[in-house]
This record gives C-alpha cells, structure tokens and sequence, in this order.
C-alpha cells in the first residue's frame, strides 16, 4: 500500500486541505479502478466504507491477492466534513457540480480538476454517492446513460437494482457523466442517509465492491455471489407522496417486499396529534427508498416502490 | 391597487405553508392576456431585486390609469430563504435556480420550481432580478445564453442597464428559471446588479427606469419612453477573469465599475499572520471593471473581478 498525496489545497487560515489517495498493486499486473469518497461533508456513511475497504485492502495486498491496481481516495471535502457542512465551507458550491473541473477557475473547478487528473486512465471507476434529498435507500447502482457508460462491468457489483436513466442537465456538471466521457467506465453506488453510518448498506456495499474487484480481475479471493441485477428504468419506479404535511412514522425498512395494501407509514399532525394519514402500497414491490426525517413536507415523496411488472417493457434508448 | 394573490402554497410539518405571492396590477378595464412577471428572490441572500420590486409596486399604485396591460410582480420566490440568509432552498440545501422547470412528483425545491413555471407560464415577458451572491459586487447587467441572442439583446437594450453579456450555451444552464421561461415562449431577462445581503439604491432606481422603458415601448404602459442608456454590449470584446493566485485577504485598490488600464493594480491579497503581501491582482487587458470581489476571504481561484475590455 501507498500512501499517497493526491493534492494539497492551502486555506487563508486554516490547516491546508490534504487530499490522500491509497494505492493498492500495479498497473502493469492487471485492470486498474478507482473509488472515490465522500465529496460531500454529508457522505459519512461513503467516508466509512472507503476507510473500511483500505484495510481490507491492505491485508490482501499483504497476503499477495491485488492482481491489478486499485486507487481509494476515502474524502475530497475533508474541509467540510471537520466543521458540518456541506459543501465547500466558504462559498457552499458541491465538488460534485464541477467536473470536469478548471484549473484557472474557480476554487472548487480547481479542486475538481486537480482530482479529476489523478483519476484519469483507470479501466473502472466507482463513486460512493449520498443522495441529493433527505431520504435513505436500498443499495443502489446508479449509471446514467452517457452513452459511454458499461451495463456489463455495473452488473459485476451484484447489487439488487441498477437504476438506469438518461442524464439530466446538472450531471453534466457531475463525475460519473465526465469520467464516462474521458474513457473510464465509471458508475455510482449510492447508499446510506446522509450524516449516518447505516451498518447493513456498509456491508452490502463492500461485499459488491469486493466481488466486483474479483470479477474484474483486479483481486484474486473467494466471493458470494451476488444478486443477478434488475435494471430499473425511471418509469418502474412507483411514488408514494405524503398528500399531508406532519410527523412522519415509517412502519417498514428499505428491501422490504410489500404487497398491496400494505400499511408502510403514518402522518399526525404536528401539533394537535391527529391521525392525517396513512401511506398504503398500491401494488407489490420492493420499497427501495423511503423520506427519512421524522417531519414531513406536503407532497413529499415519502416511498419508492420498485414495481414486479413494470408499466412499460425495458428497452435502451439510444 | 395591486391585488395580492397566492400563487403556490404546500404545507410545512408544523403549522405553516410555504408559499409564494404575487401582486398584480390590471388596467381598469379588467386582466389582459398579455402580461409581464417581474420576479426576484430565487436566491434567498440577495436583496437588490426586492427594492426594485418595491419601486415598481409605488410606481403603479401612484400610476394606475397607466396601465395597458397586466404586470405581475413576485418579490419573493424562496421565501424560507430570504426571511433567514439562506441562498438555497433552506432544509435541502438545494440551488433552486438549478432545478427548473421542476416536477410535481419531486421533492419540495423541484415543487416550488414547477410552482413558479405554472404561475407565470404565459407571461410575454419575465425579468428575473439577481444580485449576484455575498462574493462579488457586479454592475446592472444582463446575461443572456447566445442561442437566445437575437431574440433578447433588443429587449434588455431597453432595461438601462449598464452591460450586456452574452455567453456560450451551457447544458448545466438548462436548469434555471430563465432557461424554463425562454422554452415556454416566455422572453426570460436575467439582471446581476450589486451584492447578496445588502441593497444599493441607485441600482434600484436605475433598473426602475429601465422597467418601465422597456414596459412602454412593449405595450404594457401609456407612458412615453424613456431616455435610457445603451449598454455595453460584450460581443465587441472579451471578459478577462482574475482569479486569486493565493489564499489571503484581498484588499481592492479601486472603487467598483470604474475605468482601468491594461497593468494598473486591481488590489492585493495579504497575509494577516505574517504581515507580508502575497500578491498583487494585476488587470491582465484595459476595460471597464463590472465585478468586483466583495467578500474579502480568498482561496485559490476565488474570483475577484471581471474586466470587460477589447479583444487582444
Ligand atoms: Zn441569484
């Protein structure tokens, strides 16, 4: 193992932002990947599984099973992790709307073109993601359709859902979609809910980055198999949505089978206690996300039912 | 008199909607399908646009046999934003100026966005007032994408503003409000003038003016044009970015929005620690400088102004 610094940012007044990478094998041995933490100050649980897969990773390199290179960099946004941000602590832009980045640009095109360079030439490259909004969710492959994007190499994670969409505007701006761009197949995992450490996503999680190291050639042990990915298309997808506003009990886990007319959750008014609302599942499914804040907004989507028969058949669009 | 309408609310857990308002004015004779939405607080830290709002709403009221046409004014979008310094849609933490055109079957930010498309779909026209953020000091400007060129330069000509700029098309671009307007027919303008948190009045009495110029010659009032000036327009030159070369306090040199020659000091970044100057922020080509960094904390890379000058 390596230790090594991928930049070094320096602050008016604080400490200087160290960035570190941890280098596993050889490049000339076999195919390499990248993975890549915690952009945000919010991606605890990312952070977690990072610093776990290092000394996992430091044992086998010990015991001679990296086959190809591996590069971890556990936390890019350690500056905001330190003080519960966010965001780029001064001026609360997110790294991961920068790509791919500008070094005569602003700070944080800066830091992501400083980190998008060290990320250049891997065969794969796997982000651990937070989500974007306050829920928690079963483990999930994200891959956008770049059009350079790897089903097959995504599907070697064994993870139960591969959500699988075109991209919207503001991925342009993210890594997967450049890192797609510049010739890496690179996929997200998202997981966890921001700000914790969910131990049962962490273990799911590492057991898919492990197996899809050993699929690919790059680490030489014995795994599970895993799951036989579905792949989810925006449009099998059910939502849920709170039609009222209030404290918000979830009566069931993300994974959960549910079948229709199951009661998933309760909305009481905040104030008076009163019984507003029951959320019931219309169809069977899996719930694969779910809102994950004791107080609820009106409207908000309060469950994601993965449905058993999509509405329509699943097909690429090119 | 403008009546006040409620254009958007959602309830919030506990006890409160958020919502979104509008004032709208009619001619006597009742609400015209042509109308124009003036629209200001997308981002909760900036002010200058509320002022303008302000003025445009005293105006009316004192001028009501004026009106031709329906004028809708919104000085509030991120409501929850502008009543605690929030820039972002607070809880979260969302640029709702990123999110556009929004959906209803989407989290809170994305339901306010298709709440504000869905109340002013229709409009002819839609100035949409920033004030830049905390960091930088910019001077009236609009900022239009070049694919919408043609179409918007001749209508912000008329806003009395200081400068036009016209930039390269962006994808990430594509989720803004003006972007979402401009797809709906709409003739979305984006006006930067001054500084989040804080309000400059001759700003606001200047784009008053340019308002109702622009609000007479397109029919909206029965008032004559008026003398407005022509702005700069950025297609005769180029933007020169100065960057911060070092982390340090930057101190200007300079007033805002003035003049500068090609290697005259814009201001310095110094060192508190050590007492030592680090840098010195040299204009790079002569022009006019339209921002100026407000803030004075600097990272490397923090912007620090903007020249508009001639091509080199
Ligand atoms: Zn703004």
């Amino acid at each position: 193992m390596k230790r090594i610094e991928i930049f070094n940012f320096k602050s008016p007044n604080r400490a200087p932002l160290k960035v570190e990478g941890f280098l596993f094998g050889e490049e000339s041995k076999g195919p390499s990947v990248a993975i890549v933490g915690a952009m945000s100050g919010d991606h605890i649980n990312q952070l977690y599984v990072a610093s776990r897969l290092v000394e996992y990773l430091r044992q086998k390199e010990e015991e001679g099973k990296i086959s190809g290179k591996i590069l971890v960099i556990p936390a890019i946004n350690s500056y905001a992790l330190n003080m519960g941000e966010t965001f780029w602590p001064l001026d609360k832009t997110d790294i991961n709307m920068m790509f791919p980045g500008y070094a005569q640009g602003e700070t944080t095109q800066r830091i992501a073109a400083k980190l998008f360079e060290a990320l250049q030439g891997f065969n794969y490259g796997i982000i651990l993601e937070g989500r974007r909004d306050q829920g928690m969710c079963l483990p999930y492959v994200k891959l956008i359709q770049s059009d350079y994007e790897d089903i097959d190499s995504a599907r070697d994670l064994g993870m139960r859902f591969i959500h699988f969409r075109p991209y919207s505007p503001i991925e342009t701006v993210m890594l997967q979609y450049n890192w797609q761009l510049w010739g890496t197949k690179a996929l997200s995992v998202v997981f966890g809910k921001n700000g914790s450490i969910d131990p049962v996503s962490s273990e799911e999680v590492h057991g898919a980055l492990v197996r899809f190291m050993v699929k690919r050639q790059i680490l030489d042990t014995a795994v599970f198999e895993g799951f036989v990915s579905n792949i989810i298309e925006p449009e099998s997808i059910m939502l849920l949505k709170a039609s009222r506003a209030g404290i918000f009990d979830s009566l069931v886990s993300c994974g959960t089978t549910v079948s229709k007319g199951d009661t998933l959750g309760r909305i009481t008014d905040a104030l008076s206690g009163e019984k507003l609302e029951k959320i019931i599942a219309p169809i069977d499914g899996v719930l694969t996300c779910q809102y994950a804040h004791p107080l609820i907004f009106q409207n908000s989507i309060a469950f994601r039912i993965a449905s058993v028969e999509p509405k329509k058949s699943i097909t690429k669009s090119k | 008199m403008g009546v006040i309408e409620e254009v958007f609310s959602i309830d919030l857990p506990v006890g409160e909607q958020f919502r979104i308002q509008r004032c709208r004015y009619t001619p006597t004779g009742g609400e015209t399908s042509k109308r124009i939405s003036i629209v200001s607080g997308i981002h909760g830290d900036e002010l200058e646009g509320q002022y303008v709002c302000f003025l445009l709403g005293e105006w009316l009221r004192a001028h009501a046999d004026k009106i031709k046409a329906t004028i809708d004014i919104y000085p509030a979008i991120n409501s929850l934003g502008l009543d605690s310094i929030t820039r972002s849609v607070p809880f979260y933490n969302v640029d709702l100026n990123r999110i556009f055109p929004g959906s209803k079957n989407d989290f809170l930010p994305a339901q306010i966005a298709d709440g504000v498309v869905s109340a002013m779909r229709g409009s002819e026209i839609a100035i949409d007032i920033h004030s830049s953020n905390v960091f930088l000091r910019e001077i009236p400007q609009v900022r239009i994408a070049k694919s919408q060129a043609k179409m918007l330069v001749p209508l912000a000509n008329k806003l009395n503003i200081d400068f036009v700029w016209v930039h390269d098309a962006v994808t990430v671009l594509e989720s803004t409000f003006a972007h979402a307007m401009n797809t709906l027919g709409t003739k979305t303008l984006v006006v930067e003038m001054g500084v989040g948190m804080r309000l400059g009045k001759a700003y606001g009495h200047q784009l008053l003016e340019g308002i109702l110029n622009l609000m007479a010659c397109e029919g909206f009032l029965d008032i004559e044009p008026l003398d407005v000036r022509m702005p700069i327009q950025s297609h005769v030159g180029e933007v020169a970015y100065l960057n911060a070369s070092c982390p340090g306090l930057f101190v200007p040199a300079i007033e805002h929005c003035q003049m500068i020659e090609k290697g005259s000091i814009v201001g310095a970044i110094v060192d508190p620690l050590s007492g030592q100057t680090l840098d010195e922020v040299i204009a790079p080509i002569g022009g006019i400088l339209f921002t100026l960094r407000a803030y004075p904390i600097v990272y490397e890379g923090s912007l620090v102004g903007r020249i508009f000058g001639e091509k080199v």
